[in-house]
């Protein structure tokens, strides 16, 4: 079981990156930089909007 | 951009293949459709990927999900869990143990109290939501994989 959020985050970013590169591409190169670019993507679109909630609920 | 007949007389034959028994592998076992289409080292990823989002969602306390006639939601999350295959019931023993799909109407049944103080318990998990996120994405995959699985059967997709 794993208690970390973050690592949480950064885990399910990994298997959908990884799940949807090889189902979107065949070459090994375009599935590397798909990977990369899907599951960074979550991990830093989650953040922003993590730091754009912060203030909310406002009280 | 559609095929001529001239490059469907000089692309390579492609023995036929049933769409079916790709699908039907695919929901047996994630990733097993592929490599039944030849694609296996792709299937043996998507099982490896699958695999590991359902134990994931097991082990962070992650429950299957029961169909509940006052929340028609319940009836798309049980669909979503049946999706992964029959690993399925493991998620479900590990959760009810038994294989109950269905939560009793009568409010009165013992058994509907029964299966939602289970529920309960695993819901005091600080990760039942990551757990229960996990299950359901394992089935949408699997889902996404027996369409891929028959696109790739009827010539569709390469």
């Amino acid at each position: 079981m794993i208690r970390s959020h973050f690592l949480n985050m950064v885990v399910f970013s990994a298997l959908v990156a990884v799940f949807f590169a090889f189902l979107t591409q065949n070459e090994t190169r375009d599935r590397v930089r798909i990977s990369v670019i899907i599951g960074g993507s979550m991990v830093v679109l989650s953040l922003i909007v993590a730091y754009v909630m912060y203030p909310f609920p406002l009280r | 951009m559609p095929e001529s007949p001239f490059d469907q007389i000089l692309s390579p034959m492609r023995p036929p293949v049933s769409p079916w028994m790709p699908c039907l592998l695919a929901w047996v076992l994630p990733g097993l459709g592929h490599i039944y289409l030849g694609k296996k080292q792709t299937g043996l990823v998507f099982l490896a990927v699958v695999l590991a989002t359902f134990a994931l969602g097991i082990s962070s306390n992650g429950t299957a999900a029961l169909i509940d006639s006052r929340q028609p939601l319940t009836v798309l999350a049980t669909f979503d869990n049946l999706a992964v295959g029959p690993i399925e019931a493991i998620s479900r023993f590990i959760t009810y143990r038994r294989f109950v799909y269905r939560l009793p109407e009568d409010e009165t049944d013992p058994q509907q109290a029964e299966l939602n103080e289970k529920v309960r318990q695993r819901i005091r998990s600080v990760t039942y939501e990551y757990g229960n996120t996990f299950l359901l994405t394992a089935g949408l995959m699997n889902m996404l994989l027996i369409l891929d699985a028959f696109d790739i059967a009827k010539g569709r997709k390469d």
